[in-house]
């Protein structure tokens, strides 16, 4: 009955059980005085001038025209539509979108900042070949995919008055930009290789860094009486759906280290990019167009846990 | 028929009790909802008082508020004296606290012993390494010092809730272009985001970090942006108007401020 088999099992079941009890409440109590890795990195530069500032060198990129010196005829009727619907879509498109984002959300400055993907460094490019449709598109399916990704709604049909007049806008803004050539401060930078990006981290550098202005739950910032959004929601139903561009952490970390916070683009490192990035992309937003809503309510959810 | 009367009666009875209860309710809810917001505006009221009493009085070798801001806070541009009627209470704040600061005191404090953060909650907003900046203003140093917290709160807040009044100031209309270029538009291929981006699609300012442009002298816009420049000034946010201001040219300032004061503003029109 005692068979010296079952007694050195019980024995280490015992023993397990024991180890286990005090693994927990070892973990539970903790010594406050330990001196632990933390993950905040003191930035102690702020007083100072010891920032590493990327340096502008405003001659390496293309100068777009002059919003003055749009022309007083058909052509410039239809250009001032198109940048009207650029800097204040939710007024002169709110049909095609359905969350509360304007171009100039993204495409800074009314589409004129290097790094920030300026339109004058895409318009030449099309028609171009896309990863994200196996195709070669137009500027005008590019357009659409911009309503139907990042502005959550209803593409406009290609010959709409406000796509025609978004591709005029598109147009007069890289006048004089040569075509079919990869213009530098075209697109978003290059990031280097890094190690892989940790929400954790990223969470910091939000709170820190970001939520001055987006908000401590990143859904941005409203003005004039709540109609309309002064900094963008990052996330939740008014941003950016799943199909975006920018819900790539990469393409969302390229573009925060070359223009967030504003004004300072460049000060960011790669890492802190890629973090926030990150932290970003776990939060919950509206569902990928291509994906079913069956799909969508099967598939994990993200969220920050 | 007897037992009828006896349950109308009952009901009655019962209607008027309970009636009588919510009312009871009604007016105790009503008792407190009244009682806290009339204390509420006692005590606002009381604040309003004081910073008014504040701002009105001087002390030994410094001159009352009203003195340089003008009665009703409009500012005195001869003075060089910005408006200072209906800004943000907390921008007012945060000014008269960084005028206060002693500037060898700044720095960052670390602990000795590094803190533990696992215990720390998920939302770690007290992370944020706080480097109070400072002002440098030899008025307003030594006027800010005299001060103590709840007399610069009460003084915010009773020139937040003035009423303002500011004319348009003509300019030639090539300096409002540009200015309105650099306002709208900012320098995009010197990485300066428009002013209106954060400072309120009008200029008007937005919450307590990001003043008004509009209703200002010019002279005190471009004083700030070169003290900014040459480090009178960094209390700002992340340093966010130090890197702005470093890429402004001299004419770019003139242009920008001609171009905010060329809007007439009241707290009438004023938005949120």
């Amino acid at each position: 009955m005692h068979s010296p088999y079952l007694r050195t099992a019980a024995a280490s079941v015992i023993a397990l059980v024991c180890g286990a009890a005090q693994a927990a409440m070892l973990g539970g109590e903790l010594d406050p005085l330990e001196v632990r890795p933390t993950l905040v990195q003191p930035q102690l530069s702020l007083p100072t001038k010891l920032t590493e500032v990327h340096v502008a060198n405003p001659g390496e990129f293309f100068v777009p025209p002059n919003v003055a010196d749009i022309p007083d005829d058909k052509y410039g009727d239809l250009v001032r539509m198109g940048r009207n619907i650029f800097v204040d879509t939710q007024n002169y498109a709110k049909r095609y979108v359905g969350n509360g984002l304007t171009c100039q959300s993204c495409h800074l400055q009314e589409g004129r900042k290097p790094y920030a993907l300026p339109i004058w460094g895409a318009f030449g490019m099309y028609p171009m070949f896309r990863n994200k449709t196996r195709s070669v598109v137009t500027y005008e399916q590019r357009l659409q995919d911009c309503f139907r990704y990042s502005m959550n709604g209803i593409p406009p049909a290609i010959d709409a008055p406000e796509m025609q007049a978004l591709v005029a806008y598109s147009h007069w803004l890289s006048r004089g930009a040569p075509v079919g050539v990869e213009l530098p401060g075209r697109s978003l930078p290059g990031l280097s290789r890094s190690e892989d990006p940790s929400p954790q981290r990223g969470e910091v550098v939000y709170a820190t860094r970001c939520a001055m202005c987006h908000g401590p739950q990143g859904l941005g910032q409203k003005v004039e009486n709540g109609t309309r959004y002064l900094f963008p929601p990052l996330w939740g139903s008014d941003s950016f759906n799943k199909g975006a561009g920018i819900f790539r952490v990469r393409t969302a970390a390229q573009y925060i280290k070359a223009n967030m916070p504003l004004g300072q683009g460049f000060t960011l490192s790669d890492q802190e990019s890629l973090d926030v990035a990150a932290y970003i992309w776990i939060q919950d937003r509206p569902k990928d167009p291509r994906v079913s809503y069956i799909l969508d309510f099967l598939l994990p959810r993200t969220g920050a846990p | 028929m007897w037992l009828r009367n006896r349950v109308g009666t009952l009901r009655s009875w019962m209607a008027i009790g309970l009636s009588l209860m919510l009312l009871g309710t009604a007016a105790l809810v009503a008792y407190i909802y009244l009682g806290n917001a009339l204390h509420g505006y006692a005590a606002e009221s009381a604040i309003l008082n004081d910073g008014a009493r504040i701002a009105q009085s001087e002390r030994t070798g410094i001159q009352a508020c009203i003195a340089c801001h003008g009665a009703r806070g409009e500012g005195n541009r001869a003075l060089g004296a910005p408006r200072i009627a209906g800004l943000a209470a907390g921008y007012i704040e945060k000014q008269l606290r960084d005028f206060a600061r002693d500037p060898i005191k700044t720095g960052v404090t670390l602990d000795p012993i590094a803190r533990d953060y696992s215990k720390t909650p998920r939302v770690q907003v007290d992370l944020t390494v706080y480097t109070p900046g400072v002002r440098r203003n030899a008025a307003m140093n030594a006027a800010a010092a005299a001060l103590d917290n709840p007399e610069i709160h009460a003084v915010a807040l009773y020139f937040s809730a003035l009423p303002y009044q500011v004319e348009a100031l003509p300019s030639d209309p090539e300096t409002l272009e540009r200015g309105e270029d650099l306002a709208l538009r900012g320098k995009p291929e010197y990485g300066v985001p428009a002013c209106t981006s954060c400072h309120g699609p009008n200029g008007r300012g937005f919450g307590d970090q990001f003043p008004p442009l509009v209703g200002q002298a010019p002279e005190y816009i471009i004083r700030q942006l070169n003290h900014w420049q040459t480090g009178a000034r960094d209390n700002d946010t992340m340093a966010l108007m130090r890197n702005v201001s470093d890429q402004l040219t001299d004419g770019d300032k003139i242009n920008v401020a001609a171009y905010f004061a060329n809007v007439a503003v009241s707290s009438q029109d004023a938005e949120k």
